[in-house]
Parts: C-alpha cells; structure tokens; sequence
C-alpha cells in the first residue's frame, strides 16, 4: 500500500511533460482562436448594445423634441387664439363705440333738425294765424287797414302770441 | 485476491517498460502515463473540434466548451490576475479542461484514474508551485518576488526582529509548500478515495459470496451495487468540483505572488 501514497518521479516527469506540452499546443491550436473568436464577438456585442443604446438616445432626443414643438405649438395657438380674441373684442369694441358714435350724432342731428322744423312750422303757424287774423279782422272792420298799422298791429299781436306760448 | 491486491490492480500504476533508468529515476511508459497522453490527445482532439469543427455538433459542443471558458476567464481568472489575465489564461483553461478530462476518464470501467495516482496530481503541483515563482519572478524581479514572501510594514525591534524575519521567511516557505502540498493531496485524496469506496462497495459482493452465492447475488449485490452507483453519481460531481478548485487555488495562489497586496 506504500505504493499508493509515493510519488513516482518517471509518472511526474511524464505528467508535466504532457500537461505542459499540451499548454503550449492547446494555446497554439485551441485557446488563441477560440479566445479570439469570443473577444470579437464581445466586441461586436458591445458595439450592438452602444449603437442600441445611441439609438435609444437618439428616439428619446426625437420624442423630447417633438413633445417640446407640441408643446411650443400649443403655447403658439393659444397665443394666437388670445390674440384674436383681444383683438375681435377690440374690434367690436370699436364698432360699438363708432356705432353709439353715429347714432348719437344721427340723435343730434335728428333733434336739431327737429328743432328747426318746429321752429319753421311755428313761424308758419304764427304767420297763418297773424294773416287769419288780419283776415277776420278785415271782415270784422270791413276796410283795409294801412299797412303801416296792420304791420304795427300784428307785430304786437305776435308779441302777445310768443308771450301766450311762452306763459304755456 | 485479498481487497489489497484489487485496489493495488485498479489503482496503482503499472510499468510496461523502461525506457532508462539512472541512480533512482526510472522513465517507463506505464499504465498511467499512457492513459495521460491518450486523455490529452483526446482532449486536444475534442478541443480542436470545438474550436474549428463548422458542424452543427461541432457548433454544439462550441457553445458548451465556450460556457466553461467564459466562466473560468470571468470568474476566475480575470478578478485575481485584471489585466494580466490574457497571459494566464490558456494554463488556467489547460488545466481545468486536463484534470476535468483525467477525472472523468478515470470514472469509465476499466480505465485507470491518474488523478487518483499522487504522482499525477503532486506533478500538476509543482507546476503551480513552479507558477507561483516563475508569475512572481517575471513580474517583481527575482530579489523583490522573494522578499514579498514576507508582507511588509513589521514593526522593527531591534532585539526581535532579526530573529522573527528569518523565521518568517522559514514559515512563509512552509506555507507556500503546504499550499501546494494541500492542493496535490485534494485531488488525490477525493478521486483516490471515490474509487477506494466502490470499489469496497463491490468487494463487499464477493466477501459476502464467501457465505454461499444465494446471499451475495440475493441480498448483497443489489444493495452494494446501488451504493456503488450513488457512490459513482457523487464522483461524477466531485470530478467537477476538483477540476474547479483545484484550478481556483492555483489561480489564487499565483494572484498572490502577482498581486501580493
């Protein structure tokens, strides 16, 4: 049974004789290019997730700035729709001043010439009843009157009048 | 044929001829060396298949050579040794792939286990404890390597430690061989004593014959040869398990001498 736990120096001679020749082939033969191979497609298999993720980054730089235009259209409209809405309010704003304007002016107008007219159609009163009177008062007298004291007459008839119309 | 001469004829090497001998050294080509040459050409010729076969059992058996590779680099090698990793890669991968190789072959019926020979698993070894030193020397310089064996930084007293650092030194060269000496006997112990156990397991069927053929066929050999093959699945496991520490401690004990703070 000694022989069992007694290193032979022939077998550890043979043994690292193999193992290291098979080092040298296996590096050679084996582990360069299997080693290699899965270096480039480490490699390869960064380079896919760098470019995945530049992708990434470069669909989220996109979204952002659409959600920025969106968002800076939103403010675009909305300003425009304040604007229009100042400006129609300034705008009817105007029409409405221009219309009381007018019609105000039309009410003036209107009511001077209102005025007028009831001062022509007094006169006229006034001259038909003056004549009127004079009328009656010529059928009345059954003689013509100088023109001289019918003018006379008259002009203090039509002072009582305006007085008459005033007291109304 | 007592159970000394079965475990003498399954485990123990046997020479089939020197080819010279001088004063206690003796080159023969023996059971056991044959067997490593021929583990070695297979495994060699398995690796190659993975490494250039263009088959779909060639890209296959890739795929799982490749799994094991990757592991030993990223899990071994490359967190002891960093950006040394790449020089000590093929011997750490060679030495995985050549004990796991050895283990299992040693597991077929019939077949010698050379890892279960202490001269097999003292020369992988001396191959560490040779790494240790060649790692250390390539990397420090001979004076530096050697002086590293003792950490720095001891407090100096002046009537101590000339005699504490020479002891040091003696303590840190045992250890350096204990290391080594502990990795030799693992290997060697497990995958010797997993043989020793079936093969006990299965002596066990023709002791029992010794009291009439009815009871070692009826009531010993069933049992003896499930223990044997639960003793076998465990093996199976421990060829693994070795393989890997074996190669770890290696990449640990190296790491050390390379990286020795």
């Amino acid at each position: 049974m000694d022989k069992l736990v007694s290193p032979d120096p022939g077998l550890m001679f043979w043994t690292i004789v193999t193992f290291l020749a098979l080092v040298a082939v296996l590096k050679r033969f084996v582990w360069g290019p299997l080693l290699t191979a899965l270096e480039e497609r480490e490699v390869h298999l960064k380079a896919q997730a760098a470019r995945a993720a530049e992708a990434r980054e470069e669909a989220e730089r996109i979204k952002n700035e659409v959600a920025a235009y969106l968002a800076a259209s939103q403010t675009q409209r909305q300003e425009v729709l304040d604007r229009a809405a100042r400006e129609g309010e300034a705008l009817l704003a105007q029409f409405r001043a221009a219309a009381e304007d007018e019609t105000r002016k039309l009410r003036e107008k209107t009511s001077a010439e209102l005025g007028r007219e009831k001062e022509r159609l007094v006169g006229e009163l006034r001259r038909e009843v003056a004549d009127l009177s004079v009328l009656a008062a010529e059928r009345l007298l059954r003689r013509s009157v100088d023109p001289a004291v019918e003018k006379a007459v008259l002009d203090d008839f039509m002072k009582d009048i305006s007085k008459g119309v005033r007291r109304q | 044929m007592n159970f000394e001469e079965v475990l003498a004829h399954h485990l123990l090497d046997h020479a089939y001829f020197a080819l010279f001998t001088t004063g206690g050294f003796t080159l023969a080509v023996s059971k056991h060396s044959v067997t490593l040459w021929a583990v070695a050409g297979l495994l060699l010729l398995g690796l190659l298949a993975a490494a250039r076969g263009r088959s779909g059992a060639a890209r296959l058996w890739r795929t799982a050579v490749e799994a094991i590779v990757l592991y030993i680099r990223n899990a071994i090698v490359r967190p002891i040794f960093g950006h040394d990793a790449d020089a000590f890669l093929p011997y750490f991968l060679t030495l995985f792939f050549f004990i796991l190789a050895c283990n299992l072959w040693g597991l077929l019926p019939g077949s010698a286990a050379v890892t279960g020979n202490v001269s097999v698993t003292a020369a992988l070894a001396l191959s560490t404890f040779v790494l240790i030193h060649f790692a250390g020397i390539r990397k420090f310089g001979l004076a530096a390597h050697f002086k590293q064996l003792v950490p720095g930084g001891l407090p100096w007293i002046w009537w101590l430690s000339p005699l504490l650092v020479p002891l040091l030194y003696v303590i840190e060269i045992i250890g350096l061989c204990a290391k080594c000496v502990a990795l030799c006997i693992r290997l060697f112990a497990n995958i010797f004593s997993g043989h020793i156990v079936s093969l006990a397991f299965l002596c066990m069927i023709f002791v029992f014959a010794q009291f009439g053929k009815g009871v070692a066929l009826g009531g010993v050999a069933p049992v003896a040869v499930g223990l044997a093959l639960f003793v076998y699945s465990l093996d199976l496991l421990v060829a693994v398990i070795q393989a890997y520490i074996f190669t770890l401690l290696t990449a640990v004990f190296v790491g050390m001498a390379v990286h020795p703070h």
